[in-house]
């Protein structure tokens, strides 16, 4: 197998960084704890021993981002609106130093943007970054208390969304290219051959999912049920912003003088109160219990009725994060065992 | 689905809109107004169809989008027609256009009422308020394929005289022979000589036979319940019922996420239901 020294990482990401936007794990620029996926600098240090805080999903859906500029102008015909292009997405992105958990949240947001047009949903701004985008990841050698990505078939070791995947070994990482882009990155420089058996790879926390989608059905009606498990929930959204799979938005206009602006999108959270609010005052989902039984819904029923797949990998942000400690694994083997 | 120069800019970019300039207000009552409205690509206005029960979202640059059902006729090929309510921001700011002023526009989204199923069919249309939008585009496209259904039947409800929509539309209908078409208002009124009722009692009066028959119905929701609960009472079956749904939107195209009934969205698997489908979704309207 291919491997690299862990003193030699450096070099890798500098190469690396030649032909692309580098992304790593770094600890945030106010000095705390926070680590985060941040943009690789030269002499920066990746943290590759710490998980990180938020995910990466915002290098295929920016937390917010310009659509396009428009302007009034008045002309000889009368006053007319001109819409200017959509701002240049990047040509070449690596994200490295993802977890399994990091890298399968690309297939399954997959699932839903880069469907075919012919099915209506049109994806355009998500197609154009993810074919961009190379994932290198780390195999996970231990879990913390929150993961739970073992639910899943590979858990720590999966390969689903990765060009390239790193096993720590002795002083360094073992190497496999899962793609052939993947091949292209460990090409050459500072990769050394080295004999070792498979790699050991943690393994987490494991909710059975089997069935889940028909028993979420059948507890659906019972907003007793869901006003139990969310009792505690301030409905702040931390869930949504940290989970790597969560991708609603929300379009809107800002104004830099009276005749022009951009539209833009940015994140939004299926738990605020606003968020389904129509001009009427009617809310379909009122109270934090219709809003969090939809997040349960549309992760463990819809999703996969639609798409195939859970929208969730058991990355476990939601569950470190959270201000009142409310376990999304609790909920579900609750929803398994509801009578 | 139709195929046209927006399928194929939308495809590429479907969250920019069409640049689009209002050539008529009509005030339909004191707070709905329809905006008759152009592409400004002529090339585009040119190739535009949709089919009934297809929606837009009309927008004004700096102010935002909102989703409205196309009222006009598919037929109606020099326009596009929307009629808006005025309750919120972009309602009110609509409010506010006169012809000359710049939208902006995506359309056609959504799905549409199955008329071509409904071939050979006698078709019931109950409408309330501005629920009656959606379906002014429908009765209007039967009318236009008249030969290829059997009776059709208008019933729609209004509060009060002064919030009957589409009045013009209204003196017409009720002058052909050859549908049935019913105006009521809520209660007696000074200045009505027709129908006065609530439009399910008005309904249940007509007593429409649900043989051969499919009912479509759109309005405000509490209406909504007692229309389904008179059309089933008739002896209509949950799948002779059609409906259209609204609910907060954003992008249309079935990514933002809020405007799901349990798995399906009303953008792209809706805006028209029939009730068979409704009553299989989780209860969360």
């Amino acid at each position: 197998m291919k491997f690299i020294a862990r003193e030699d990482i450096p070099r890798w990401l500098e190469r690396l960084a030649q032909a692309a936007a580098v992304w790593t794990p770094r600890r945030a620029p106010d000095g705390g704890e926070t680590v985060l996926f941040l943009p690789w600098e030269q002499g920066s240090e990746p943290e590759l021993d710490r998980f990180t805080d938020l995910s990466a999903k915002h290098l295929l859906l920016p937390a917010s981002e310009k659509l396009f500029p428009f302007q009034y102008r008045l002309g000889g015909e009368g006053e007319q609106i001109e819409i200017g292009a959509a701002p240049a997405t990047p040509e070449s992105v690596v994200l490295f130093g993802a977890r399994a958990c990091d890298a399968r949240a690309t297939v399954v947001l997959d699932a839903l943007f880069m469907q075919s047009p012919e099915k209506g949903y049109l994806a355009p701004y998500y197609r154009r970054r993810r074919q961009a985008l190379a994932v290198i990841t780390l195999a996970c050698t231990r879990a913390d208390a929150a993961c739970f990505c073992s639910s899943w078939e590979e858990g720590t070791a999966s390969r689903e969304g990765s060009d390239v995947m790193l096993f720590p070994h002795e002083d360094g990482y073992l190497a496999e290219a899962v793609t052939g882009r993947g091949e292209e990155l460990i090409g050459g420089e500072p990769f050394s051959e080295r004999d070792a058996g498979p790699p050991d790879t943690a393994v987490t926390d494991q909710v059975p999912l089997a069935g889940l989608q028909e028993k979420f059905t059948a507890v659906f009606s019972r907003l007793d049920f869901w006003e139990e498990v969310t009792a505690r929930c301030i409905s702040c959204g931390y869930c949504t912003y940290a989970c790597p799979t969560c991708h609603c938005f929300n379009i809107f206009d800002e104004m830099r003088d009276d005749r022009c602006g951009e539209r833009c999108r940015s994140w939004d959270a299926c738990m605020f109160y606003l968020y389904t609010l129509e001009t009427s005052g009617h809310n379909p989902r009122p109270t934090i219990a219709h809003r969090y039984r939809n997040r349960i819904g549309h992760k463990f029923s819809y999703y996969p009725e639609n798409q195939g797949t859970f929208l969730c990998t058991g990355c476990g942000r939601c569950i470190r994060g959270c201000p009142v400690s409310l376990d999304i694994r609790d909920v579900l083997r609750k929803v398994g065992d509801a009578r | 689905m139709t195929t046209t120069a927006r399928a194929g800019r939308a495809a590429a970019e479907p969250l920019r809109p069409e640049p689009a300039t209002i050539v008529e207000v009509i005030e339909e009552t004191p707070n709905i107004k329809s905006l008759r409205v152009v592409f400004d690509d002529g090339e585009l206005m040119k190739s535009f169809s949709f089919a009934p029960g297809q929606v837009g979202q009309l927008g004004i640059l700096g102010v935002g989008e909102a989703t409205f059902a196309i009222s006009s006729a598919p037929s109606e090929k020099d326009f596009l027609q929307f009629s808006v309510m005025k309750t919120g921001v972009v309602t009110t700011a609509i409010h506010e256009l006169a012809a000359g002023d710049k939208v902006t526009l995506r359309a056609p989204l959504g799905n549409s009422f199955p008329v071509e199923e409904w071939r050979g069919k006698n078709v019931l249309v109950v409408g309330g308020g501005i629920g009656m939008a959606p379906l002014r585009s429908l009765f209007m496209h039967l009318m236009d394929h008249r030969e290829d259904y059997g009776d059709l039947q208008l019933i729609y409800g209004a509060r009060t005289p002064a919030d009957v929509c589409f009045s013009s539309d209204c003196s017409l209908w009720s002058e052909k022979r050859d549908v049935d078409f019913i105006t009521t208002i809520d209660a007696e009124h000074p200045e009505w000589g027709g129908r006065v009722g609530l439009v399910p009692s008005v309904l249940e009066e007509e007593n429409p036979s649900p043989e051969n028959n499919v009912a479509v119905t759109c309005g405000p929701p509490v209406m909504l319940k007692f229309v389904f609960e008179s059309l089933e009472k008739l002896g209509f079956r949950e799948d002779q019922v059609y409906t259209t749904l609204e609910r907060r939107m954003k992008c249309g195209i079935g990514l933002c996420g809020r405007c799901n009934v349990g798995p399906r969205y009303v953008c792209v698997d809706g805006p028209v239901f029939s009730l068979a489908e409704l009553r299989r979704l989780p209860d969360e309207l």
